[in-house]
């Protein structure tokens, strides 16, 4: 770095200045950025477009004309939430579209006599599925919490009683953000929560490790929080989705009792290993969030309708509604009380929503189409034994979302894991398995490119990829035998076992 | 993505001089470009723009051959292309007149009076900066380290959803 460099045209920029300070131009190596980005977007698409036609010019045994047809859509909704060569909600609202123009009543293509077609108003459905109104609930509430800083204003209150150790702040913060990351997406808590640390983490002595410590805490407990309620994050909408129309249906509750007391543990885990591995050298600390309470009418409309939505759900087996009822309820209350409008309806994240419903109509196509019962039949199940394959399923979920989106990779292996169990295939609850799955995605947090929560942390320039990838995969690793080998017993002793 | 350049419009060598070492912390993140005159500006706009990149802040002197300061600036805002870009004024000599005028037409955003200090010069340099991404570029990630990290946080919180 040194000297001045020069423009795109080589015009030298500052030929006067000979002792000059060292600017340099990073356009060479962005650049090299874009033109990979290129081409690994035209290699997916390619790629995509050639595992899309090539059943059709195969002949399988013992798949069915519709079932070939959808193994192109599948391998290249594999290719192309892989790739990302097109926006993953862009992919999902593809194979929306393809499902119906190759199986469907509308198919395109004629379909074997016999066959019974699903209409295609069923793949449509997807996209207004049950479970999407209850993750729009889900981001009607985390607009309100934004708009009124409920979030930091109950923060401030949450954190009092952890005094001012480190260690003990480290604990309040992550207990604060996996319990806003259970309502609120885990992306904007850990965005919302390191704006609150970062002024903090600035007045502390550069060697300090409790700067890593307090920025690990934060994306770690979001991602680790995620996990317990069916709206914590877009894999349990997926898994809770696809079960819903396999004709299992889980309430808000029973996702709670099955995911909670392992998340608990965890989230301890998580902060004995962040305050052991990057102890603090100040002994005292103090986190001043400012703000006070919104008392306006339409703050306390909000209040109320949060407070209401967030029992109701809990409260399922007592008033029988179902949880995508009730998160309707903040969608109606919200806009006929004008405490949200069509400007905050225009602005919530669908595409979250639309990839979801990608997920869903894809688990329904397999189905419909009878590729599910051909593709376990090239396996022999019968060898392996429930417990590796609870925990394979998991860890297959893990390692992939490592690398892609946590969704994508829900969307794709929960399909699977339903078709093994629902068809009795193995011995194995098919609840459980879209519970393994669902969490096995959220337990990948190794990379900064694993989740959001933790690109964001490893943004401020706070974190090592070194120090995150220990964290990441120790937490990881420990969550999968927790929630493979250890919530099953809890679950019998809970008698909430699937 | 492209790298956002920092374009800074200041016809004496000693001054520039002092301007570039002052940008330095910015230079890993962003493309610091000087011109000596307002067609020179014109240029470095011109290439940066039709290579797909943008220019988000204009650090320029007022006393300038031909044209005053506050009259390119004011031209950079009535173009659509170069408006959204921030435009700050390094000045020992601008008059009232021409500083009012050019807050009233919109084309100043700061006004940094010589002398200025390093530390003066990069807090404006950071806000100015930091709305411009907040205004013109969807992935904040990048900025968070550089710029002003909690106020790109609250933003990536606004617009932050899971995936």
């Amino acid at each position: 770095m040194l000297g001045f460099s020069s423009g795109p045209d080589g015009r030298s920029t500052l030929p006067s200045v000979t002792t000059g300070p060292s600017i340099t131009t990073r356009t060479p190596s962005r650049t090299r950025d874009r033109n990979a980005l290129r081409t690994r977007r035209s290699i997916g698409l390619a790629l995509g477009l050639f595992v899309l036609v090539l059943p059709w010019f195969l002949n399988l045994e013992g798949l069915s004309e519709p079932g070939h047809r959808m193994l192109g859509v599948f391998l290249m909704a594999i290719v192309l939430w892989v790739t990302e060569a097109i926006p993953l909600y862009a992919t999902a609202a593809l194979i929306i579209f393809l499902q119906i123009l190759f199986i469907s009543d509308q198919a395109l293509w004629d379909l074997p006599a016999g066959f019974e077609a699903p209409t295609s108003a069923s793949y449509f459905a997807t996209l207004a599925h049950p479970v999407l109104m209850l993750f729009l609930g889900g981001f009607f509430l985390a607009e309100g919490a934004a708009r009124y800083r409920l979030d930091r204003n109950l923060a401030r209150i949450m954190l009092r009683p952890f005094g001012d150790s480190p260690a003990m702040i480290v604990l309040g913060l992550m207990v604060i953000t996996a319990a806003f990351s259970m309502f609120m997406s885990n992306t904007a808590t850990t965005a919302t929560f390191l704006a609150v640390v970062l002024p903090v983490v600035a007045t502390l002595e550069p060697g300090d490790r409790l700067r890593v410590a307090l920025v690990m805490a934060i994306p770690l407990a979001a991602n680790i929080g995620g996990i317990a309620p069916p709206v914590g994050t877009p894999p349990n909408a997926i898994a809770i989705g696809s079960l819903e129309e396999a004709g299992i249906s889980v309430s808000f509750i029973r996702w709670m009792a099955l995911a909670t007391p392992a998340m608990i543990v965890l989230l301890l885990f998580g902060w004995q290993l962040i305050v052991r591995l990057f102890p603090a050298s100040t002994e005292r600390l103090t986190l001043n969030i400012e703000g006070s309470f919104d008392q306006t009418r339409p703050a306390l409309v909000f209040y109320l309708t949060a407070a209401a939505t967030i029992v109701l759900w809990l409260s399922e087996p007592i008033h029988g509604v179902s949880a995508s009822v009730v998160g309707f309820m903040p969608v109606v209350v919200l806009l006929a009380t004008g405490v949200l409008d069509s400007k905050d309806l225009q602005k919530m994240p669908w595409h979250v929503l639309w990839l979801v419903a990608g997920g869903v109509a894809l688990g329904l196509a397999v189905n419909d189409s009878g590729l599910d019962r051909w593709l376990i039949d090239q396996v022999g199940w019968d060898a392996v034994p429930v417990g590796l394959l609870a925990l394979a399923l998991a860890f297959v979920a893990t390692s992939m979302s490592t690398v892609i989106s946590n969704s994508a990779a829900a969307n794709l292996l929960i399909p699977i894991g339903l078709t093994l169990t629902v068809s009795g295939t193995v011995d194995l609850e098919p609840l459980a398995a879209g519970f393994f799955i669902a969490i096995g995605a959220s337990l990948a947090m190794a990379l900064p490119v694993s989740t959001p929560p933790n690109a964001i942390a490893y943004s401020t320039g706070a974190l090592t990829t070194g120090a995150m990838a220990r964290v990441g995969l120790a937490v990881g690793v420990v969550g999968l035998a927790l929630f493979v080998f250890i919530a099953p017993l809890l679950w019998e002793l809970m008698g909430v076992s699937p | 993505m492209s790298t956002i350049t920092i374009l800074v419009l200041e016809d004496e060598p000693e001054v520039r001089a002092a301007i570039a070492r002052d940008l330095e912390p910015f230079a890993g993140s962003f493309r610091i470009e000087m011109a000596d005159a307002a067609d020179d500006a014109r240029s470095v706009i011109a290439e940066t723009l039709e290579a797909d990149g943008e220019v988000g802040l204009i650090l320029c002197d007022h006393l300038l051959p031909g044209l005053r300061g506050t009259e390119f600036l004011i031209e950079l805002d009535h173009d659509p292309a170069t408006a959204p870009m921030r435009k700050v004024l390094i000045t020992g000599q601008a008059g009232h007149e021409d500083t009012i005028r050019a807050i009233n037409e919109g084309g100043l955003d700061h006004y940094i009076a010589k002398p200025w200090t390093a530390e003066e010069l990069h807090t404006v340099v950071r806000e100015q900066l930091t709305e411009y991404v907040l205004a013109e570029v969807e992935d904040l990630l990048p900025y968070v380290n550089i710029l002003d990290g909690p106020r790109l946080l609250e933003a990536i919180s606004e617009r932050g959803w899971d995936r």
